[in-house]
């Protein structure tokens, strides 16, 4: 994992990280770095504090701490050099590099007439390590399928962050537009679809350029950086889209576009911030969109020890909600190669 | 005879001295309105492209003729190298090692190393602000080289052959 993002890294840093025991590189998933504060590792989950031999503890006394200098190099390096090519970045809060590895900035904003125009005086990164994981829908997919209309339901997935929704959501971009329609035997003849992408936060297809970096299918187009709303009306004129796929929605203009993409006869999944169904109603949003039945399946995921669990649930208001045990989202047999998995990580 | 070869080789040499001097005269305005290409050039690229710096300086460099090109590129490759240079630290090592090829004097490259520490390290207007200041004073330099130009190019032409004459003269 780490070897992804070392280049990103001042040498100084790197030495420190290179120390690091090879099970902790393996699974390293965020690397926090303050300035003049402890350096923090997120491991499987779980938050540790890295010392300059490459010891790791849970406690921050005597952790390596990065100087003013390291962070400056550090934000050199991730803006290649040129802050002012990432400004539209640096108002979001975070840059996405290439391999779609985001990282979260918090420092001192600059305001213009009360909105947030950039950050200055950077002195927190948060290193988010992407990782693609293929298959990891394929237990998934087969219960969205539209058997009539041979593609796929409507579909919002709720988890909590970090618990796997990208992830997912990639895996069945990947797998509609190639055709790979999982399990479902009836589907075998099926064609894949065309996938139209709003990956606002670059982090699904993590576009460097206009070009994916991930493999998201052949049959898909990315709207790259684009505000949801208007990414999905574009998509719907510019690419005809048969499935229109968008992370995080949350705002009312978010649903006011998928209300309109699902009546234009197009597939609409999208991933939301919910622990649950019923926690998603409580936002006016999602509520609204799930009573006007846009999504005809929610998708609830969680992320365990044994792998990314998930329940569907039938989105219609009226119905009560089925209490079923969540299930693996994959399935791997002994010794089947899942590129880009960790041993460990998913089943 | 001997004394006639020696008064010959010190002729052509002063006039040598003399055409070379007059040359880097002419050169100086010359470089320094190419040096201007180049930074209105680099202006474009962060202004409008939003171009990141080490493309933007390549680009730069295929825009301006050697030996100007060479800093820029030398500039553009340090910073990708893998010692982990800041921009500022690249931009300096690049000005200082192939300053010797350029007809340009100590007060640009001053200009160009105040540049150096300001590019790539603030927003867009910023940026803007600072290499249109760099074009300022590369204009008034550029006034002053021209008028030296005129004022001492002549003048080292002939300089060169008449002090090449007065020492053939004394040693006769």
């Amino acid at each position: 994992m780490l070897d992804r993002v070392m280049h990103l890294l001042p040498p100084e840093l790197k030495a420190v990280l290179e120390r690091l025991p090879e099970s902790a590189m393996e699974q390293l998933e965020e690397i926090r770095i303050r300035e003049g504060r402890p350096l923090e590792l997120g491991i499987r989950g779980q938050s540790r504090f890295a010392a300059s031999d490459g010891t790791l503890r849970a406690s921050s006394d005597g952790a390596y701490k990065p100087t003013a200098d390291i962070c400056r190099k550090l934000l050199e390096k991730i803006t290649n050099h040129s802050l002012y090519a990432v400004e539209e970045e640096l108002k979001r809060g975070f840059i996405t590099v290439a391999g779609g590895h985001r990282i979260g900035l918090a420092g001192r904003t600059i305001l213009d007439g009360g909105n947030v125009r950039g950050i200055r005086d950077i002195g927190g990164f948060n290193i988010r390590i992407a990782r693609e994981v293929v298959g990891s829908g394929r237990n998934l997919l087969p219960k969205l399928l539209d058997k009539n209309r041979k593609t796929i339901h409507s579909t919002l997935i709720l988890a909590p962050p970090q618990q796997g929704k990208t992830t997912i959501v990639r895996d069945i971009a990947r797998s509609i537009s190639y055709g790979h329609w999982g399990l479902y035997e009836h589907a075998a003849g099926w064609s894949g679809r065309k996938v139209g992408i709003v990956d606002e936060r670059s982090e699904i297809a993590a576009c460097v350029r206009g070009i994916p970096t991930f493999d998201v299918g052949p049959r898909t187009d990315i709207m790259d950086a684009c505000p949801k709303a208007e990414g999905m009306m574009m998509l719907l004129r510019s690419m005809s889209p048969e499935v229109v796929i968008a992370d995080e929605i949350g705002r009312p203009e978010d649903g006011e576009a998928l209300r309109e993409a699902s009546h234009a006869g197009v597939s609409v999944i999208a991933t939301a911030h919910a622990y649950d169904l019923q926690d998603a109603r409580g936002r006016p949003v999602l509520r609204q969109l799930l009573e006007d039945g846009t999504f005809t399946y929610v998708v609830e995921l969680k992320r365990t020890a044994e792998g990314f669990m998930h329940r569907v649930v039938t989105a219609d208001m009226k119905d009560k909600l089925p209490v079923s045990a969540r299930e693996p989202t994959a399935t791997v047999a002994r010794g089947e190669q899942v590129v880009g998995m960790q041993r460990g990580d998913v089943p | 005879m001997i004394k006639l070869l020696g008064a010959v080789l010190i002729l052509f040499a002063g006039t040598m001295i003399g055409f070379q001097q007059a040359a880097r005269l002419a050169a100086r305005p010359r470089q320094l309105r190419q040096l201007a290409h180049a930074l209105q050039r680099l202006e474009t690229e962060i202004g409008y492209g939003h171009t990141p710096l080490p493309e933007a300086l390549d680009r730069t460099a295929d825009a301006v003729p050697e030996p100007l090109a060479e800093l820029f590129r030398d500039a553009a490759e340090r910073v990708r190298g893998p010692e982990g240079l800041t921009f500022r630290e690249s931009w300096e090592q690049a000005m200082t090692s192939g300053w010797g090829s350029t007809a340009l004097r100590q007060t640009e490259q001053s200009v160009l190393l105040r540049l150096g520490s300001t590019l790539g390290i603030s927003d867009k207007e910023d940026q803007l602000k600072h290499i249109h200041l760099a074009l300022l004073q590369l204009k008034a330099e550029e006034d002053a080289a021209r008028e030296d130009q005129s004022r001492y190019e002549k003048m080292w032409k002939s300089l060169g052959v008449l002090i090449a004459v007065l020492v053939v003269i004394l040693m006769v």
